[in-house]
């Protein structure tokens, strides 16, 4: 799905602690059924449930049956909306930071 | 959208040089951009970067706090964005001085829930998966 077919935006998706719980949670293992990832919160299934459709709808997770169960795989592309974000003043102020270690040096020569 | 951006540099130099370093509008020009930037609270300045195909390069700035020589802050505003820029500077003694960038700000409505939230730091966590 690309950006503007989303339902749902990637900020909204990770605003909320559950949902980036869930995201670590796929990120470290390749694909969680339902019940693996409910048994990790106090919350019950129906409530996990919903923030992975939230998830879903912004494109960070997708979902598969494997006979009765569903089971959960982390889609982390979207996360590079944020990455960028990031990125892109990060990367500007490594390049000023460079330019200002060359002129303290030059001041004690 | 939002911004939390933390960084932190290292420089052989004393406080007095950072300081300058960070507050004196020719030495800005020679490590960020051209600009007309005083060390003055409430002091409206700009810096002006070569501008590109994606972006004007002004910066739209306000002086917030200036604590000789440990600690100052600024807004930053360009296109959407409205940042805040804060350095600490520390000396940590060996003859090497600390510069702690902190630099936080929203785009737009998602930013503030971003914040409110606190994801900013969290994401940086994360960066493996990508």
């Amino acid at each position: 799905m690309d950006e503007n077919n989303r339902l749902r935006d990637v900020f909204d998706a990770v605003a909320d602690p559950t949902r980036r719980r869930l995201i670590r949670l796929l990120a470290e293992s390749s694909e969680l059924p339902l019940h693996e990832l409910t048994a990790q919160f106090e919350m019950g299934r129906t409530a996990v449930s919903k923030h992975l459709t939230i998830l879903k709808e912004a494109g960070l997770v997708t979902d598969r049956k494997v006979g009765r169960e569903t089971r959960f795989r982390l889609n982390a592309a979207p996360l590079k909306e944020i990455e960028d974000w990031v990125g892109f003043y990060r990367s500007y102020w490594n390049a000023n930071m460079a330019r200002l270690g060359r002129l303290l040096e030059e001041e004690d020569e | 959208m939002s911004l939390a951006l933390e960084m932190d540099f290292q420089y052989k130099t004393t406080l007095e040089k950072a300081w300058s370093a960070l507050t004196d509008s020719n030495k800005l020009s020679e490590w960020i951009a051209e600009n007309d930037f005083k060390p003055v609270v409430g002091h409206r300045f700009q810096f002006r970067h070569q501008p590109s195909e994606y972006w004007d390069g002004v910066v739209d700035g306000e002086v917030l706090i200036v604590e000789s020589p440990n600690r100052l802050s600024y807004s930053w505003a360009t296109g959407d964005e409205r940042h805040t820029v804060t350095w600490t500077l520390t000396d940590q003694g060996n003859g090497t001085v600390n510069l702690h960038l902190d630099q936080t700000g929203f785009t737009n409505v998602h930013g503030l829930e971003g914040a409110r939230y606190g994801w900013g730091g969290w994401f940086e966590k994360f960066e493996q998966v990508l």
